[in-house]
């Protein structure tokens, strides 16, 4: 595919790195972190804002009634917590997959989706049941397994259709619209394979079926960790092998010339053992309990809140239209249907687009 | 009723002679006996004269099935209710009137229409061939006027002459739909005749001929390919029988040698390929061949010779340096299945399994020394910047 004829030339780019996995969904752990904390803070501002507006009505339907300033007894949940949850419902990606049968591709695209939107969105303007279905949804289409939403939601008790369709922009826009995700169990895969040209010796073909068996199961545990998010995938799937077979491990890393990553590979090992595994049941059923009390009222179709923020939306679009629509009486009225030349008349609007 | 039964056939009603003439009679009792000649020898639709005899009545047609029970005669003003069989026959002025009426009023000869007093003779009803009647009457104009005014393009020196033409056509017919200066445009039309005589019969006798020449080519094209069918089908024979006999005659050369059979068999079948090739040669080109090898050589003469292939160009690394696909294949359990799938089922159309393993080595080396990101680092443009240059060019979907 290189035009160069010297393999590793630097006019050309790498694959991976073109890819916008590599481009925009890498981050550091520091830099997770804090866009967590950030997030989290500014949606417990929005959120006890919206209280405000809520319970600022006569018959609100919140645990605290009619009394502003009481929303501040909420508390809100700190992103570790909702970090629980979301593994929580990580996990539950992967029983529904069973359940459907749908290949491993499905089940680790889907979870990636759950993970990047909740690095855009917080748990408590959207619960994750709802989006762990719509992401699972997304998934299927955007790895070419697609089912009829039907066959999807009725298999699953208590779901509509519209339960899964409604949140499918929202999802796909917290995505970025970057559906194609490079995953591990592709790469240990490709390592399983690649292990078969070693010179002969060092690889034991009748091993070699467990040692890929247990090292998949390793690749699983890592993709409740945030292991996608920091490393490469390549990486992640020579992790997991290290932890099955680390001298196996170590002399494929060498024939590729890649020894200079096995500290990163150490650090990967470390994550998937310390938080590769479910999360505690109790303390999960703790902070959903707490989540039902500060969930944001405006994202609760029906409530005050919610209607509120309709309309100022609605009045919004009204004023801009308005606008428009005088613009227009304007352009009319002076004779000039098709309006002054481009940014000469003073009607112009930065705001207004040609939706408008 | 005839009309019943055409009406659920959809059947034609072709130009009429004696035969339609007994069917109808007996088919219309309640119109009295002498109704034998509304429907004797009737051209079809109100001036609508098709002469292949295919367009059906517009009553008949299979699209007004459903007799619409307000259909209305404007004189008596009887509707299906009273008549079932009530027919509506369009007049040479255009008016509509039911048969009983028109047997009633013109049998004794003719007589003013009842609502324009035109003078109408019982011949002058048709049936109606189309559901508008403005479009019955434009037809009629224009296939009337089409026998005069059938002078076309070639006649004409320039476009504009021709143009001109066309116009003073089209406002004559005009004139004559909508009943405007009827006189003066007759009598436009009867100078017109006078002038150009000569041409017009020279275009009749043009346009025949036009349509004569290619009604002989058709059937030569057709007796053509006849013949080319029937000489296939000889030839065929032929063989059939040739082959019968060789087989023949190997049965019995097997029977009664006693050489070795296969060596038999294997010269028979030398020998069957020979006389082949020998009759291919005898044969040389025929005619069809002949053409075929024509048309190719000319195409490929006159073909413009292809720019250069230049295949895609980018300048992707995709870490071919870093693996080779082994030759002989994997041990693969994964992909087993699909592999061993002996009816393809699960195998898409163009899957090739080394495309998939490359694809999984690919994943499994690419990006092995990215060192990962550690505290702050500046993004250095924007998404939208470079997603327009760079392509993710990943292969989603594959099976596998």
């Amino acid at each position: 595919m290189s035009e160069s004829n010297t393999p590793s030339s630097s006019s050309s780019r790498p694959l991976y790195e073109g890819s916008t996995q590599f481009r925009n969904w890498r981050f550091s752990q520091e830099q997770l972190r804090e866009t967590r904390t950030k997030l989290s803070v500014a949606a417990a501002k929005q959120i006890k804002d919206a209280f405000e507006t809520d319970s600022a009505r006569p018959f609100s339907r919140r645990s605290c009634r009619g009394q502003p300033g009481s929303s501040s007894d909420v508390s809100f949940l700190a992103p570790e917590e909702e970090q629980l949850l979301v593994k929580l419902y990580v996990g539950k990606v992967s029983q529904l997959c069973g359940h459907f049968r749908f290949p491993e591709e499905v089940e680790a695209t889907a979870i990636s989706y759950l993970k990047r939107f909740y690095l855009r969105n917080t748990v408590m303007d959207w619960h994750p049941k709802n989006v762990m279905l719509t992401a699972l949804f997304l998934a299927t289409k955007t790895t070419n397994h697609p089912i009829p939403v039907e066959a999807y939601t009725s298999t699953i008790p208590k779901t509509t259709p519209s339960d899964v369709l409604d949140l499918e922009f929202l999802v796909a826009q917290s995505l970025d619209f970057e559906f194609n995700v490079w995953h591990a169990h592709r790469a240990l895969w490709g390592i399983y394979l690649d292990i078969q040209s070693l010179p002969d010796g060092m690889v034991d073909v009748s091993e070699l079926q467990d040692v890929y068996r247990n090292s998949a199961k390793h690749v699983r545990a890592s993709r409740l960790t945030d292991a996608e998010l920091i490393y490469a995938p390549s990486q992640i799937a020579l992790a997991s092998l290290s932890m099955v077979n680390p001298n196996l491990a170590q002399a494929w890393g060498q024939s590729k010339g890649s020894d200079a990553i096995l500290p990163v590979i150490d650090e990967i090992k470390s994550m998937i053992t310390s938080d590769g595994q479910a999360p505690d049941v109790e303390r999960v059923r703790e902070v959903d309990r707490r989540l039902r009390i500060c969930k944001n009222p405006e994202k609760i179709v029906g409530s005050k809140a919610y209607l509120a923020k309709k309309a100022a939306e609605e009045a919004k679009e009204q004023e801009k239209r308005m606008k428009k629509a005088e613009e227009n009486r304007r352009n009319m009225d002076s004779g000039n249907p098709f309006g002054d030349e481009l940014g000469s008349g003073d009607g112009d609007d930065p705001n207004l687009d040609d939706d408008d | 009723m005839s009309r019943a039964g055409g009406l659920l056939k959809g059947t034609v009603i072709r130009k009429s002679g004696f035969q339609s003439t007994q069917q109808s009679r007996s088919a219309t009792p309640q119109v009295a006996s002498s109704s034998t000649s509304i429907t004797a020898n009737i051209p079809l639709g109100g001036g609508v004269k098709d002469a292949t005899g295919k367009t059906a009545e517009y009553s008949v047609h299979l699209s007004l099935l459903l007799k619409s029970m307000e259909d209305q005669c404007p004189v008596c003003k009887s509707d299906r209710y009273l008549n079932p069989k009530l027919r509506l026959l369009v007049s040479a002025c255009y008016h509509k009137m039911c048969e009983s009426c028109i047997d009633r009023l013109f049998t004794l000869g003719p007589a003013p229409c009842p609502i324009c007093n035109k003078t109408l003779r019982k011949l002058a009803f048709m049936p109606q061939t189309f559901e508008d009647l403005g479009v019955e009457k434009e037809v009629a104009v224009r296939r009337r006027l089409a026998k005069d005014f059938n002078k076309k393009r070639e006649d004409f020196p320039d476009l504009k002459t021709y143009n001109d033409y066309l116009e003073d056509v089209e406002d004559i017919t005009f004139n004559l739909i909508n009943d405007i200066d009827i006189a003066k445009t007759e009598a436009r039309i009867a100078k017109f005749r006078q002038d150009n005589a000569a041409i017009i019969e020279a275009n009749i006798q043009r346009d025949e001929s036009y349509a004569s020449s290619l009604r002989e080519k058709e059937e030569g094209e057709r007796r053509e390919r006849e013949e080319t069918a029937r000489r296939l089908a000889q030839e065929e024979e032929e063989q059939r029988i040739l082959r019968e006999i060789e087989r023949q005659q190997l049965i019995d050369k097997l029977e009664h040698s006693d050489k070795d059979a296969r060596k038999l068999v294997a010269k028979s079948r030398a020998e069957r390929l020979k006389q082949q090739q020998a009759r291919a040669a005898a044969l040389g080109t025929t005619t069809q061949r002949d053409a075929s090898k024509a048309i190719r050589t000319r195409a490929a003469q006159s073909t413009i010779p292809d720019p250069p292939h230049v295949p895609l160009q980018d300048d992707w690394y995709a870490y071919e340096d870093k693996f080779t696909l082994r030759s002989g294949g994997y041990y693969d359990p994964i992909s087993e299945a699909v592999r061993r799938d002996a009816d393809g089922i699960m195998r898409a159309g163009g899957y090739v399994v080394e495309d998939i393993w490359e694809r999984a080595i690919r994943t499994a080396v690419a990006g092995l020394d990215i060192l990962p990101l550690s505290g702050f680092p500046i993004k250095e443009a924007t998404p939208q910047a470079t997603a327009a240059r760079d392509v993710d060019v990943e292969m989603v979907g594959v099976p596998g």
